[in-house]
């Protein structure tokens, strides 16, 4: 065996000395080779397995080597080692990148099994930077880094799902609670009006448009956020927002190991909207009427009779009442099966997986289903070459998205009784027009909705040491996606409600392509000057083609939208394609002087198709520097810092997120007819504007890392300020121009904020399997404000921009109260009525006009964090994690609806609404003759503050015996409860559901999961 | 060696992919294609489309036909305070700036079809000047009604297609002059039977030529001449051509034959095929009572969308519609009469059996006073005038679309009516009356009246009812003449005009609409210019007095 470690480490000794003796691993190895080879007069043999405490893994090139001495070896690809010691009393120290230290006294035990702690020192931690990696302690710039296990912590669909709370200064607000919905992502808040504000999402190496919604979480090894302009910079003109790089799990050297992951989960509505019951119901509806003199309380049966519809009266004089909101709302269920194969010889190592994943929502018609497939691959051809490829393909099938059911179910009269005697479905329960039964949309095949998805997203490279230190890699990334919607509304739903069935299809086919040539060189000069040169020639493109179509009348319900022909009416077909390229050509120095000094220089030049020529290139450099205090000889030895960096950054990134062909012009269509025959013209539409160019933000950054009492406490504090200028902007032309709009460069914003990330270990323990408890923190603060526009200080109110405000504000009337009955003749002076609504008139003048408008508040809210918790005794493992805004407001759109006409019509949210006799300043008097109360945009302002527990996990690993027994390697059960709770007034006390989401749509889930992650 | 193949390698793509960076367009149309003949041909018709942004729509009748002394407004809708006059009728009134901004766009657009005809090759100057023609015509079309509504407008005359940010409103008769000098070109240019039915034509220039000088006449940019002007214009349209006033009222608006008849000058198109249709003709339903959840009822296509904004005022039922013997108009515009279509809601005798079969009687509005006695005799539902609300009155049927593919379709497909031959008849009335020919005014006046007498099989009863309809000059004067057309035109989008033109807005609103009465103001002849011009124009841009 001990011979077989030298075979084995000799070539991969020359070839690590040759590909990677610039890391401090390769160095390490190297020595411990040497060392290995040196240990022939050993007298007592020693061997062990050594594996990582995380997920049980071997863990390969493990130095082990007998204290005080330089005798050693390192563990194979399986993790065995086998050593000589000179006797019993010998101290072996196991010692591995990223992995805690342990000194082990032989014994009597020459047999060892030894499992090894993630070192809570990250400093060696490698993280992915953009086009390279580097070790922890010699990044310069704002990068957060999201592990494998902390995604793995909440079952989650989507890898954004998982970043939420976990990153100081990355936002995700969830997109719904649909399956199948995703979340939107800011990093350090918004910068950008027309441009975008979505960071740029990397995955192995290859920039990508559209979300991370493709990927299963559990195929990521990785997530680095990189957040100031030293490391987006490199990314030049997509960097502005930040970016998210993702890496794909990738095979290691040793046997085959094959791993089984799943979880399945409840999914349970997290309560429902509080709206009136029948007989509240009644009484909202005699008070609409009250308000117009038409319902006499003194003749209360005529009134009724004359107010209420039979069916209406059975149900008040019954005192029946439907619920039509826990009708449509039932339990889900969320699956997911993940099947993996790792390993490879020292040439070749793959990492295979196949993934199911499927979730059925709580309201019947709408699941998403997911199919995963991943192949990463690398190879070894001869000493100086590395090929590979990943490959990730993902079919995806979305149903009863765009089906708002519960929309519906709020508005629906209780009063109704959905079904008859005989137990057939009512399609109208009561005679309003408008209002079909709910449960109607539910039947089979009345709805169909499907978003069929499919994508092919590789990244292919190959790699060449052309002189020691001289790398080359190619990387070639295409990426095919095509999806197809389909969707038919049959006779009986609320949006035929009785006449023909509609049906449309909508496809889409994205062709998207990156090829990079990439050069490295490493030299380390003198032992202390390291030096990391990169250069890079890009070519991106993306190509957008897609057709739609939609009839009306399809003559068989069960053609769905597969037989459009047999419509007679057509009513609208479409295509489009649309393309971009960028060029670019990008240049980074890293220089290290003995790692206390760092320095990064970056430059970045992008041409990208979308501006007109002259404009197309732009420049984006940026300069960081770091010094790693604790480097220095007065405090090396000190016991309370054991980490200390200090970074500066400062830097341009760009933003062309801006659809092509916007420099051009060109006409928009239009559509006339004369008599029967198609009429359709064309007008002038866009300006052309050859003079856009790239929205640029110049970013500084402050960061201080620091670790203290061995690292037990460490963290970091991120300062900066990000200026966005040329601003993409649409700026609003006066109609008598002709055009409504230009797309400019116009307008400046600033960032400014602060992060702090903080990890602390409270309770350690020695013992591996010792009581440890330890906690992640991260608090963002984020300041937005309107610098200039349009090349002034003058707000535009009519877009609700203002200087010295974010982007997003809200700008409106201020409700004061509702008008009381002792202030009737005031109100009669602002023409309104006691019972309305009451906005401040703040001029005075005796009457509201929009001069009155104030700015109540920004969404921005002033604090976002998460918190994670982690214990783990023995075999148990428990971390609950919270997630919280502060401040900010929310715009509710549950609160401004359908369902808040206060007309007596609809049902309606169960607001404490004015009449004589309850003096309210909450809702105003219901009124039939109002179709929306005046000033009711007013109702929807709310502090959108929460916090949310996200995840309670308990998992309990099996212990080797255990594991050993039932014929596996590796083994863990857990059970997750995933949003059990939300605390936030708007929930408890608004009455909204879920101040993240404030829509009127498929409400807020929680999750209880039991999980399984396995390995044999 | 290796390493120069290499740095080959890597910089090959370069020199061939600066080529790259071009923008290939495809699915976007160029500027240059208006200056090719199919492109000069589609400006022209891009140009009518800003039709239907006015003519048939919430917003156009909106501002037209309530906050006037013939209508009011119903329960429904977001622009009550349009026909109330409130604090919220200001210039940020997004009705008003949708038609302001798309006028403009089309004001371009025809400026586009004027300043590019020269250089259009491969079409014969014949062609050129009607087209040409028919973009003045449009030109002058949407100035006229930006005039009218918010009084001196900008009249931008080239074409534009950069960033202006600068706008001046004219004095109004720079803008009268420019409408007048684009219809007379018009007249001298346009057929009159273009193979496109819907092309603007000679007559529809020359009808709308008497309604601009007839409004001229009253505003500030006046001239002695307007009235002359005037009812040469509508004398020729009512002479020189084929167009007849119908012999029955109803089959004005009947739809199919109705939409293509003897009496329509010209009308603004609209189609049943779902692509050529933009959101269609919507003014089928904002004149409908709430019949759909009355007892015995439902919603279906024969009896509309009932919307319920527009209500006529008691002074249109009581007083412009009170003849209803010798006068069929009350009868042909309102529906009276429901009849069951829903099984499920007719209400039950006191043994259970329904009180009428589905084809019966469910609702009738007999639009006077009756006994206690006769309305309880009655199984079905009776609403007398006492008894209308915001939500149940008589709906004026008009407008109806029961062609449409189901009770749920919006975008009617009827043409919109925009200008027909008894309003010649009436601008020529006013025309005669203001230019002091009573005699005149009412002959123009009968033609319309008598076709709308009832008629009989009995020649005596006949001449009866046609003598009753009669007018003579002495009557005419500019009440009449209102009423007149109050009868005649109800509700189609030109009442607001009618009594701004005729200084009549305040007096007969205060008088005949309850709901605006109290609120009306002399600021309210002209609309708010919408905050947005204001906002965005960089020179300073006036706003209307009190606004």
């Amino acid at each position: 065996m001990f011979f077989n470690v030298k075979i084995l480490a000799q070539p991969y000794f020359c070839k690590r000395l040759q590909i990677l003796c610039s890391t401090t691993k390769s160095v390490i190895i190297i020595l411990l080779i040497l060392m290995s080879s040196a240990s022939v007069f050993s007298q007592i043999s020693v061997s062990g397995k050594i594996r990582s405490s995380k997920d049980g893994s071997p863990i390969p090139s493990v130095s082990v080597t007998i204290k005080g001495s330089n005798v050693g070896t390192v563990t194979d690809p399986n993790g065995i080692f086998k050593l000589s010691v000179p006797d019993k009393n010998s101290v072996l120290l196991v010692t591995s990148q990223g992995f805690a230290t342990q000194e082990i006294t032989i014994g009597n035990n020459t047999s060892l099994d030894l499992t090894l702690e993630e070192n809570i020192r990250k400093l060696d931690e490698v993280i992915v930077v953009g086009y390279g990696q580097q070790r922890r302690r010699d990044v310069t710039g704002a990068i957060s880094s999201v592990s494998a296990k902390a995604l793995s912590e909440v079952p989650v669909s989507s890898p954004s799902q998982a970043l939420q709370g976990r990153v100081a200064g990355l936002y995700a607000t969830t997109q719904g609670y649909r399956p199948g919905s995703d979340v939107t992502i800011r990093i350090r808040g918004s910068r950008s009006f027309s441009a975008g504000n979505d960071p740029l999402f990397v995955i192995d190496g290859i920039p990508i448009s559209g979300g991370l919604n493709d990927i299963n979480p559990s195929d990521i090894e990785s997530m680095e956020v990189l957040k100031d302009a030293s490391a987006t910079a490199i990314y030049g003109s997509r960097g502005a927002n930040g970016v998210i790089i993702v890496t794909t799990k990738r095979g290691k050297s040793g046997a085959p190991i094959v791993s089984y992951d799943a979880y399945y989960g409840i999914v349970k509505p997290l309560g429902q909207a509080d709206i009136f019951d029948g007989a509240e119901f009644a009484e909202y509806k005699r008070e609409s009427r009250r308000n117009s003199g038409k319902y006499l309380d003194s003749n209360k049966d005529s009134s009724d009779r004359r107010l209420f519809e039979t069916v209406e009266l059975a149900s008040i004089a019954a005192g029946r009442s439907t619920d039509y909101q826990d009708r449509i709302l039932t339990n889900g269920n969320q699956q997911s099966h993940q099947l993996g194969l790792s390993g490879g010889s020292d040439q070749t190592r793959y990492a295979l997986s196949i993934g199911y994943y499927d979730e059925k929502g709580i309201i019947p018609i709408q699941n998403f289903t997911r199919y995963n497939m991943r192949i990463n691959l690398d190879q070894n051809v001869g000493k100086r070459v590395r090929l590979g490829a990943s490959i990730l393909a993902t079919h995806s099938i979305r149903k009863g998205f765009n089906v708002n059911v519960f929309d519906d179910a709020l508005q629906e009269n209780p009063l109704g009784v959905p079904y008859d005697s005989t137990g057939n479905l009512i399609f109208l329960p009561t005679n309003d027009g408008l209002r079909s039964n709910p449960l109607a949309e539910l039947v089979d095949g009345a709805n169909v909705d499907r978003n069929k998805r499919f994508r092919l997203l590789s990244s292919l490279y190959g790699e060449i040491e052309i002189l020691k230190g001289l790398k080359y890699r190619l990387n070639f990334g295409p990426d095919l996606v095509q999806t197809r919607n389909g969707r038919f509304t049959g006779r009986l739903t609320n949006d035929r409600r009785g006449g023909d069935p509609t049906a449309t299809t909508a496809e889409e086919f994205v062709w998207s392509y990156t090829i990079e040539n990439i050069l490295n060189y490493n030299k380390i000069l003198n032992k202390v000057h390291s030096i990391n040169l990169t250069g890079l020639y890009s070519v991106q493109t993306r190509e957008r083609d897609s057709t739609g179509n939609g009839v009306q009348g399809v003559a068989i319900q069960e053609m769905e939208y597969s037989n459009l022909a047999t419509a007679p009416l057509v009513t609208g077909v479409g295509s489009l394609y649309e393309k971009w390229t960028i060029l670019s050509y990008m240049a980074r120095i890293n220089y290290s002087y003995n790692g206390k000094y760092l320095i990064t220089l970056t430059g970045r030049a992008d041409g990208s198709s979308r501006f007109a020529p002259g404009n197309k290139w732009g420049f984006f450099p940026s300069v960081a520097v770091a010094w790693n205090i604790s480097n220095e000889n007065f405090l090396s030895s000190s016991t309370l810092v054991s980490n200390l960096k200090l970074r500066a950054s400062y830097g341009e990134t760009g933003n062309t997120g801006i659809n092509p062909y916007q420099t051009l012009g060109g006409l928009s269509r239009t559509t006339y007819a004369f008599d029967a025959n198609a009429g359709y013209g064309y007008r002038p539409g866009i300006i052309p504007n050859p003079n856009l160019r790239w929205e640029t933000t110049s970013s500084l950054n402050l960061g201080l890392d620091f670790g203290l009492f061995n690292n037990r406490v460490s963290g970091s504090i991120e300062v900066y300020r990000q200026n966005t200028h040329d601003l993409l902007l649409q700026r609003q032309l006066p109609l008598t121009s002709g055009f409504a709009n230009v797309l400019e460069n116009i307008g400046s914003t600033r960032n400014k904020g602060i992060e702090l990330t903080l990890s602390t270990v409270n309770i350690q323990n020695t013992k591996s399997d010792g009581f440890t408890w330890s906690t992640d923190l991260n608090l963002a603060h984020n300041k937005e404000e309107i610098v200039d526009l349009y090349g002034g200080k003058q707000d535009d109110i009519g877009n609700t921009w203002f200087i010295g405000e974010p982007i997003n504000v809200i700008y409106d009337y201020e409700k004061v109260g509702i008008w009381q009955t002792s202030d009737k003749d005031l109100a009669t002076t602002y023409k309104q009525r006691v019972g309305q609504i009451r906005v401040r008139d703040v001029n005075n003048d005796n009457q509201i006009t929009s001069t009155d408008r104030v700015i109540i508040g920004s969404t921005v809210p002033r604090l976002t964090g998460g918190l994670t918790n982690r214990i783990a005794y023995k075999n148990f493992d428990f971390s609950i994690f919270i997630f919280a805004r502060f401040g900010g407001m929310i715009n509710s759109g549950f609160h401004d609806n359908a369902w808040m006409q206060i007309q007596g019509r609809y049902n309606n949210l169960k607001i404490d609404y004015w009449t004589p006799n309850n003096p309210t300043n909450a809702y105003p008097r219901p009124d039939e003759n109002s179709e929306v109360p005046v000033y009711r945009s007013t109702l929807r302002y709310f502090d959108g503050s929460f916090i949310k527990i996200r995840s309670i996990n308990l998992g309990y690993t099996f212990s080797n015996e255990l594991s050993q027994k039932i014929h596996l390697k590796d083994a863990r059960f857990y059970i997750t409860v995933q949003q059990p709770a939300i605390f936030s007034k708007y929930r408890q006390k608004y009455k909204g559901i879920d101040p993240e989401y404030p829509t009127v749509n498929t409400p807020a889930t929680s999750l209880i999961s039991f999980g399984i992650n396995t390995k044999f | 060696m290796k390493k120069i193949i290499l740095i080959l390698i890597a910089t090959l793509p370069v020199i061939s992919c600066n080529k790259m960076l071009n923008e290939e367009v495809r699915s976007q149309a160029p500027f240059d294609y208006l200056s090719t003949p199919a492109g000069f041909e589609d400006a022209v018709k891009g140009a009518y489309s800003s039709l239907r942004n006015f003519y048939a729509t919430e917003r156009g009748m909106s501002l037209t036909v309530f906050g006037t002394d013939t209508y009011t407004n119903g329960a429904d809708g977001s622009f009550k305070f349009v026909n109330q006059y409130t604090g919220e009728l200001d210039p940020r009134l997004s009705i008003i700036r949708e038609i302001w901004n798309e006028f403009y766009i089309a004001i371009n657009t025809c400026n586009t079809v004027i300043d590019m005809a020269p250089e259009v090759m491969g079409v014969s100057d014949l062609i050129k000047n009607r087209r040409i023609a028919e973009a003045r015509f449009l030109r002058g079309h949407y100035l006229f009604i930006l005039a009218q509504m918010f009084g001196p407008v900008p009249v931008p005359l080239k074409a534009n297609r950069s960033v202006v940010i600068e706008s001046t409103r004219e004095p109004l008769d720079k803008v009268y002059a420019t409408i007048i000098s684009d219809l007379d070109f018009a007249i001298l240019n346009l057929e009159i039977k273009p193979a496109d039915f819907g092309r603007a034509t000679k007559p529809a220039a020359e009808h709308l030529l008497s309604r601009v000088y007839l409004t001229k006449a009253t505003s500030s940019a006046k001239a002695a001449d307007d009235y002359t002007k005037s009812l040469d214009n509508a004398k020729k349209v009512i002479n020189n051509y084929s167009f007849k006033l119908l012999p029955d009222f109803a089959k004005i608006f009947e739809q199919g034959s109705g939409e293509k008849n003897d009496e329509i000058i010209w009308s603004v198109q609209y189609t049943n095929d779902p692509r050529t249709n933009s959101s269609g003709n919507n003014a089928h339903v904002f004149f409908l009572m709430e019949y759909d959840v009355l007892p015995g009822m439902q919603r279906d296509v024969e009896n509309g969308r009932p919307f319920k904004r527009f209500k006529p005022t008691s002074f249109t039922l009581d007083t412009l519609f009170k003849d209803r013997v010798n006068d069929t108009r009350y009868d042909k515009s309102f529906k009276t009469v429901f009849y069951s279509n829903n099984a499920a809601t007719i209400p039950k005798n006191t043994n259970g059996t329904p009180k009428y079969k589905v084809g019966d009687t469910a609702i009738w509005l007999p639009g006077v006073e009756l006994s206690a006695s006769v309305v309880n005799s009655k199984p079905y539902a009776v609403y007398t005038p006492s008894k209308y609300t915001e939500k149940v009155y008589p709906s004026l049927i008009k407008f109806l679309d029961p062609l449409r593919a189901d009770r749920t379709v919006f975008e009617g497909s009827r043409d919109y009516l925009a200008f027909r031959l008894a309003e010649t008849y009436l601008i020529a009335a006013e025309a005669a009356m203001y230019s002091g020919d009573n005699t005149a005014a009412a002959d123009f006046i009968n033609a319309v009246r008598w076709r709308s007498a009832r008629t009989s099989a009995d020649p005596v009863q006949n001449t009866a009812y046609r003598v009753a309809m009669t007018v003579a000059a002495a009557q005419m004067d500019i009440d009449f003449i209102l009423n007149e057309r109050g009868r005649e035109l109800l509700g189609e989008q030109d009442r607001w005009f009618d009594l701004v033109r005729t200084n009549k807005l305040l007096e007969r609103v205060k008088k005949w609409n309850p709901q605006a009465g109290p609120n009306i103001l002399a600021k309210h002849v002209l609309r708010p210019i919408p905050q947005d011009q204001i906002d965005r124009t960089s020179n300073t841009f006036s706003q209307n007095n009190g606004y």
